[in-house]
């Protein structure tokens, strides 16, 4: 199978999406002319010049345009530039659009994407680090997508592009450049699906986006020491795969979450009253949060690299929780 | 109150197992009847009450190994008070204080630590030990602070199955001076056996027409055997490298009892007739499976007899008797079909004869002459 980057799929999936579904047009600040921060749009502009379009800085009327656009059948794409620039228009989204299929009775069907990166990435400091996924969990009416392959963006956003709902996506910056084998036939991965990315017996490790190649290799680590660790990746938070979860849980009798974002009332303590309230007889031991240290990013490269969780971290985890 | 102190049936006796109490605390004893039974290293006695009252208090139960000497238990008047006593070899037993009430109650608290303090355990351990309704206060835990986890209840299990299935029994003192002796003997000597084939005819007829056991007749022949070839009529000390040749002629003879193996001694074997012999050796065997035996009985062999004939085997290798330099092994007596010296065909009693010996101090040349000199008792027997 070919390999192409992860930018490139998230492109692929949208003209694929774009050409089947006349609703659909994009815009955000530096995706038109830039082709997006991180060249994801590049391939689309030349396709469709009116359908893409750059945006001014102007969080609260990006956001509040595709809520109206939503509103009225079109399908509007909005790029977020950073993930922490949403809070910028958190109004509109938490106000507005997660609510408006409940608040019209399931008449208003608010088909609208939001995507954009987030992550920790070199020293781009507290404004451009943060993985903020979890307030988006928290507040329902919003689907939550964090693919970690280029395989996965390409289902994952072509699904959410077919979805009924909002859906909010985040790409982590250090993934974009990621190689990986994509099939150039058309595909979808439905959400709420999670992907037992490596079987293990002893432990299961939880994760998401960039943690899930941390704690591969946190597993290949752990296996020379005859630990075997199952890593599941999530792929989407809203809805999430509590049978894969739960099931793994019972096999393995403990369970490691790990994700970038702070490890105070990160998602990971969602996975972990779940799993305690379904599964608590199948538990041998406390389960172990992995996370980032509950500060704002340092600019420093090596405070950046003392907060930002990595597959030491796993490792440490599941020592702790084996013993 | 009277004590009741681990006795000492022999003067090489320093502690004694207690394999059994007859009477539990709080019965009756009278004078004389018994109360425990004890093995030593070498035998196993029972023990009779020196005094009657109530057996207040077992200081030490079944299966413990206890010095000579130590108080095992008290002996007093119904209704005494059980002052505070002090036990002299494991002081962790040691105080009792018992008014007389609880002595006829016999409520005797066990401290409970675990009483009132919840175990930990994983929710996954729990729900284990409720499923195969375990007691999480028998299960030790291995996780942090004690808890208890899936391993540790995998473990008790896979113990407790074992548990059911095998019958676990402490070794009594008398089986452990078996195990003891023998290692040392295996250990220490350099055991080689040579076996001869004997034609046994004449002395089975012998000994029936003197209503006699073939057996006897074998000790009778061998002590007269072990005169003239002195150097089997041996010990051998290792650690002093000594070699020990006794003139009195002490034979040993194995009997298998129900309790073990024993040894007791046929002395001056050489100085017996053949029916005084047959009288003694009737006497021991009985004494051995009856446990009447004493010290004096089962010491001081020179050289031991062990026939397990009669039991279908033909021959073995049997193992010293330490500190003895060699052991004969009697085999089963079979009717065969043998070549006389004429070249004719017979029908005669034959039986093997296994003679094991400490290669260090006696040759493979000796041995053959040993066996050869039984063999022509044996055949031609002269047992006046």
């Amino acid at each position: 199978m070919r390999e192409i980057t992860f930018a490139e799929a998230l492109g692929e999936a949208i003209l694929e999406e774009m050409e089947k579904d006349p609703a659909i047009f994009t815009y955000g600040e530096d995706i038109a002319r830039q082709g997006g921060i991180f060249g994801a749009y590049k391939s689309l502009l030349g396709k469709f010049p009116d359908r893409i379009f750059d945006t001014p800085i102007s969080e609260e009327v990006i956001y509040g345009s595709a809520l109206g656009a939503a509103l009225v059948g079109m399908r509007p794409i909005v790029e977020f530039h950073f993930a922490d620039f949403l809070f910028t228009g958190i109004q509109s989204i938490t106000l507005q659009i997660e609510k408006i299929r409940y608040m019209t009775g399931g008449q208003g069907k608010l088909r609208l994407l939001l995507r954009g990166p987030d992550g920790i990435s070199n020293s781009a400091a507290a404004q451009h680090s943060e993985c903020i996924e979890t307030i988006f969990m928290h507040v329902p009416g919003i689907k939550v997508v964090i693919p970690s392959t280029p395989y996965d963006v390409k289902g994952l956003i072509k699904k959410a592009l077919q979805e009924d709902d909002p859906v909010i996506c985040f790409e982590h910056k250090m993934l974009y450049r990621m190689r990986g084998p994509v099939p150039e036939e058309d595909y979808t991965i439905p959400l709420g699906i999670a992907e037992v990315k490596r079987e293990g017996n002893d432990v299961t490790v939880v994760t998401i986006s960039r943690m899930v190649h941390e704690s591969l290799k946190a597993a290949e680590e752990l296996k020379k020491e005859g630990m075997s660790a199952e890593i599941i990746d999530l792929r989407t938070l809203v809805p999430w795969d509590r049978k894969t979860v739960i099931e793994s849980v019972k096999k393995t009798n403990h369970l490691i979450v790990a994700h970038e974002t702070w490890k105070r009332a990160g998602w990971g303590a969602e996975i972990t009253s779940v799993v305690q309230e379904e599964a608590f007889d199948y538990l041998d031991a406390p389960i172990i949060r992995v996370g980032a240290k509950n500060v704002p990013m340092p600019f420093a490269a090596n405070l950046q690299d003392f907060v930002t969780p990595n597959y030491k971290d796993v490792i440490t985890a599941v020592k702790q929780i084996l013993r | 109150m009277y004590e009741i102190k681990m006795p000492k049936f022999g003067l090489t006796m320093e502690s004694g197992f207690i394999e059994k109490w007859f009477k539990k605390e709080g019965d009756m004893v009278k004078e004389g009847e018994p109360l425990l039974e004890v093995s030593s290293e070498k035998i196993t006695n029972e023990v009779a009450s020196p005094v009657s009252g109530i057996l207040l208090k077992i200081i030490f139960q079944e299966q413990e190994e206890i010095k000579v000497g130590t108080v095992i238990a008290l002996i007093g008047e119904e209704g005494e008070k059980l002052k505070e006593y002090q036990a002299k070899e494991e002081p962790k037993k040691s105080v009792v204080e018992l008014e007389k009430e609880e002595i006829s109650s016999t409520k005797i608290a066990s401290p409970d630590t675990d009483r009132g303090r919840r175990r930990k355990a994983s929710p996954l351990a729990r729900k284990i030990a409720q499923e195969k309704n375990l007691d999480l206060s028998r299960i030790k835990g291995t996780g942090p602070d004690g808890r208890i986890e899936k391993c540790d209840i995998l473990n008790f299990l896979s113990f407790a199955s074992k548990e059911e299935e095998l019958n676990i029994e402490k070794l009594s003192g008398l089986r452990r001076t078996i195990m003891e002796r023998l290692s040392k003997s295996f250990h220490d000597a350099i055991t080689l056996t040579n076996v001869t084939e004997i034609d046994f005819t004449e002395l089975k007829k012998i000994s029936k027409e003197q209503k006699v056991s073939v057996t006897s007749g074998l000790i009778f022949i061998l002590a007269r055997v072990l005169k003239e070839l002195n150097k089997f009529n041996a010990h051998f000390n290792t650690e002093k490298k000594e070699y020990i040749l006794f003139k009195n002629i002490n034979i040993g003879i194995a009997v298998d009892t129900d309790k073990g193996l024993m040894v007791p001694v046929i002395r001056e074997a050489d100085k017996l007739k053949l029916k005084t012999i047959n009288e003694q050796l009737k006497e021991l065997v009985d004494k051995s499976r009856s446990g009447a035996i004493s010290e004096r009985d089962i010491k001081d062999s020179t050289f031991t007899i062990t026939n397990l004939g009669m039991m279908r085997t033909d021959f073995f290798t049997p193992i010293l008797n330490p500190p003895e330099v060699a052991i004969l092994g009697v085999g089963r007596i079979l009717k065969k079909p043998c070549i006389m010296e004429d070249d004719k065909i017979a029908i005669r009693e034959m039986a093997y004869l296994s003679l094991s010996y400490d290669h260090r101090v006696i040759d493979g040349a000796d041995a053959a002459r040993f066996l050869d000199k039984i063999a022509q008792y044996i055949e031609i027997p002269n047992l006046e």
